[in-house]
């Protein structure tokens, strides 16, 4: 039942994707349509192609905001939707168990610490939270590499956020319950 | 204030979009026209030249947020619809068109878009930022310098609200594990 459900997940999901929108016409929740998710070779292709350069592009995205348009909120929404477009190729179920639910978590909070870290580090070495260049004292260009280091943590809550928020909106609020959280 | 072809142009997308999806009566079709609202949003960014909010809002307004409301849509039971719009009423209509003629009443009081003399681009604090940020933070990206480094405080509490998005969530739904 649970791989039903989230093959018709999948289906609507996929539907919405755009580029296949002509594959699942119906794709609003149809009760009646249980196989909505198709395991098309073209699609699971196209995202094992296109994923690596979107990581890429994603990081980019975060590490190049400092120069360019961007930054770790942008960067983060855009490295989340690569594991939304897994799902639409392999299904959502599938793509939950490849994922551990921890490394999720640890990405969230990992960013809040880090974040937070660079603060209390400057206290620590004598100055006021966040006040970046109090890292002069221990290593060179220390402000632009503590931004740098800023917007990752902010990329990876985004990231964790947006997938988690995927995960948790895809399972709702039917099976929470009583399915046992492993 | 003249505009040019590819504003006007934008601007009437938008307007549409966000009149499809006030008033479209399936509910997967007024998403659909939410998110091309927001693409049409994140063009119209782009073309007065604000590409870090266009870049947000094409990510996470047509991106995300589609997806989101998708899955929402997929979980949730909707009746069929047996006509193409809402049925209009008037009374939403005088508190929604009040709404709009009370903000756009404050529109000619803004500057005009790219006014050297407005207060935003001629303001003390604007100059600084332009005039001091690479030398101070060594990042070229203004927008960057002032979110990451001089507002560093806000931004940390940005970083935890998305991160109690998630906290919030897991609550309501009442589960352990994100995934």
């Amino acid at each position: 039942m649970s791989t039903d459900d989230a093959g018709r997940n999948a289906g609507d999901a996929d539907g919405a994707a755009g580029p296949d929108a002509a594959d699942s016409p119906d794709a609003d929740g149809d009760e009646a349509a249980p196989g909505l998710y198709v395991e098309s070779t073209i699609i699971m292709t196209t995202v094992r192609l296109v994923s690596p350069f979107i990581l890429t592009f994603a990081l980019f995205i975060m590490f190049h905001g400092a120069d360019t348009p961007g930054g770790g909120f942008q960067g983060g929404v855009i490295a989340g939707s690569v594991v939304m477009m897994l799902a639409f190729a392999y299904g959502i179920d599938s793509t939950r168990q490849w994922l551990d639910g921890r490394v999720i978590a640890a990405l969230a909070s990992g960013g809040v610490y880090v974040f937070v870290g660079i603060g209390l580090g400057a206290i620590a070495l004598g100055g006021q939270f966040l006040q970046y260049a109090e890292y002069e004292a221990l290593f060179g260009h220390a402000i632009k590499y503590a931004i740098e280091l800023v917007e990752l943590s902010i990329g990876a809550i985004v990231a964790a956020v947006a997938i988690g928020l995927f995960f948790l909106l895809a399972a709702g609020f039917d099976h929470a319950i009583e399915e046992d959280p492993s | 204030m003249p505009i040019t072809l590819v504003e006007a142009a934008l601007l009437t997308f938008v307007l549409g979009c966000a009149l499809g999806a006030a008033l479209l009566e399936d509910t997967l079709a007024a998403v659909m026209a939410f998110a091309a609202y927001s693409l049409g949003v994140s063009v119209l960014w782009l073309v007065l030249q604000a590409p870090d909010v266009g870049l947000t809002e094409a990510a996470v307004g047509a991106g995300i947020m589609t997806v989101l409301f998708l899955l929402a849509l997929s979980n949730t039971v909707s009746p069929d619809a047996d006509r193409l719009f809402e049925p209009i009423r008037w009374r939403t209509v005088a508190l929604v068109g009040g709404f709009v003629l009370l903000i756009g009443a404050t529109v000619p009081a803004l500057p005009a878009i790219g006014d050297p003399n407005s207060p935003v681009v001629a303001g003390e604090v604007s100059q600084y930022y332009l005039a001091n940020a690479y030398a101070e933070t060594e990042v070229r990206n203004a927008v960057t310098a002032v979110l990451a480094a001089y507002r560093g405080f806000d931004t940390l509490g940005e970083g935890v609200v998305v991160f109690s998005a998630v906290v919030v969530t897991l609550s309501v739904l009442r589960r352990e594990v994100v995934a």
